[in-house]
């Protein structure tokens, strides 16, 4: 299955009533691809991504990870295996920093208690958060409590991972220290799924840029392309504005 | 230290008579003492799992808790614990208030986790199924143990409630403090000690609320999370 891409999107139709949100959304996405996702808002890119590891379901088309149709996974098995970042963080507040991350690895995967701490100091580590490793949520900054769910996802060791605009909650002097983990990951060979508008990382970091709009793919390429050389005029007015707006941060 | 004996004498007959009889007043009490523990207990184990079948259950689970609990909340504990009594045959007494009393209890219980659990962020929920958790190992590890914390403020009013309400087990005749007060001061000669006696039992009740208040209040800061909820 070596040749088959890790994400396949096939014609993904997603309804909520009577509105179609998504309207036949196709790519792939070979490993360690960063795929970058941009478009205004309501353009669907947010439920495209939670369709990936079904938090909602679609009703049209397919999405298949490594091959299977995530609708024939077990779902609690499909998401062992796609990680997802927030935009609000979502950390669990009664647990510090460290059981955050032992969560999911003591209780879906299994492991010791000591084995699941100490993979969560290592990615308290990865992420610049050791001294952190007992504040609880309420203790940390915007910047911090994102890197922790970066770590969440990450001690799960996962195939792909999804952001879901995962810098938009917070301030902007907090930004480049959660951009730099994911820049690390990506450099790292992470497979990644990013919804953003950082188009410093989108620059430095995507394999692709997909811009959507109206539950459309307007233009897909490589960053080179959509940033210097992009085939709608559309594309070239909306990434220039957020560039303006969110640009080269750091 | 003044003789226990010359200070009573400086009483009037009826505070004398109350204080003559305060071993029989605490045999009371303890039997109170227990059907507010007893109540709070079954009103809990029925209580949390009613609130969470609320919240999570599906269509008719949660509709049939709902409308249980309607019932329950609206209907006069006098009545509730009379049908536990005679109508259900729940014997001895006791067995029939602590039903009554828990079960009523457990309708409010429920009230006040379901609350609690709605007001954990759903956020956190959804990032615990992301994370591959079921929703049940969900519910446990995450959304229980912050539910939990929140309830206690409102925990504590259902505690004083309970603790006051087992006074009408006095309708069954159980001796607990109301019942046993009502004893003495109906025996023939005693009547006109009713006040005394009243005010004496009142003073009781309000030393037990007192405690268990400040005791949760202690409580409630003790499994505060460092930070407050920020996510």
């Amino acid at each position: 299955m070596s040749d088959e891409p890790l994400v396949r999107v096939d014609d993904l139709r997603k309804r909520y009533g009577d509105e179609e949100v998504l309207r036949g959304i196709s790519f792939e996405m070979g490993r360690q691809d960063v795929q970058v996702l941009v478009g205004p808002s309501g353009s669907g890119k947010s439920t495209l991504l939670r369709c990936v590891n079904r938090l909602t379901e679609f009703q049209g088309g397919e999405i298949a990870l490594d091959g299977t149709p995530v609708t024939e996974m077990d779902v609690d098995d499909l998401r062992r295996q796609v990680g997802m970042v927030f935009q609000d963080f979502n950390l669990f507040a009664h647990l510090t920093a460290k059981e955050n991350i032992m969560l999911g690895p003591r209780r879906v995967l299994g492991k010791s208690e000591a084995a699941a701490a100490e993979r969560a100091l290592d990615e308290l580590d990865r992420v610049g958060l050791s001294a952190q490793a007992d504040s609880y949520p309420g203790e940390l900054s915007g910047g911090q409590k994102q890197r922790v769910g970066i770590a969440r996802a990450l001690a799960m060791d996962p195939k792909l991972l999804l952001f879901d605009e995962p810098t938009s909650a917070l301030d902007p002097e907090l930004i480049g220290e959660v951009v730099e983990v994911m820049e690390d990951l990506a450099e790292g060979g992470m497979t990644m799924l990013v919804v953003t508008h950082e188009m410093g990382f989108a620059r430095a970091a995507a394999t692709d840029i997909m811009f959507l709009d109206q539950g459309t793919i307007v233009e897909h390429g490589p960053p080179e392309k959509l940033f210097e050389n992009p085939e709608h005029e559309r594309t070239a007015q909306f990434l220039e504005r957020l560039t303006r707006l969110h640009g080269e941060t750091r | 230290m003044a003789d226990p004996v010359l200070a009573l004498g400086a009483l009037s007959a009826d505070w004398q008579y109350v204080f003559g009889n305060v071993d029989y007043l605490l045999g009371g009490l303890w039997v109170t003492v227990g059907l507010t523990v007893a109540s709070l207990l079954v009103g809990f184990v029925a209580g949390l799992p009613a609130a969470v079948v609320e919240v999570y259950g599906g269509r008719y689970s949660s509709a049939l808790v709902r409308n249980v609990g309607v019932v329950l909340r609206g209907t006069p504990i006098v009545v509730i614990i009379m049908l536990a009594y005679f109508a259900f045959g729940l014997s001895p007494a006791f067995l029939a208030a602590t039903a009554a009393l828990g079960f009523r209890s457990g309708a409010y219980q429920t009230q006040i986790f379901r609350g609690a659990i709605e007001s954990v962020d759903g956020g956190q929920m959804e990032a615990a199924r992301a994370v591959g958790l079921s929703k049940v190992q969900a519910v446990r590890h995450v959304v229980l143990p912050q539910a939990l914390r929140r309830s206690v403020p409102g925990f504590q009013n259902e505690v004083t409630i309970v603790l006051k309400d087992t006074s009408i087990a006095f309708a069954i005749g159980l001796a607990e403090l109301f019942t046993k007060s009502a004893d003495l001061y109906q025996s023939i000669g005693h009547t006109t000690a009713t006040f005394e006696l009243i005010v004496f039992i009142s003073a009781l009740y309000f030393v037990l609320t007192f405690v268990t208040n400040r005791s949760l209040e202690a409580l409630n800061n003790a499994v505060a999370i460092p930070g407050g909820n920020g996510r």
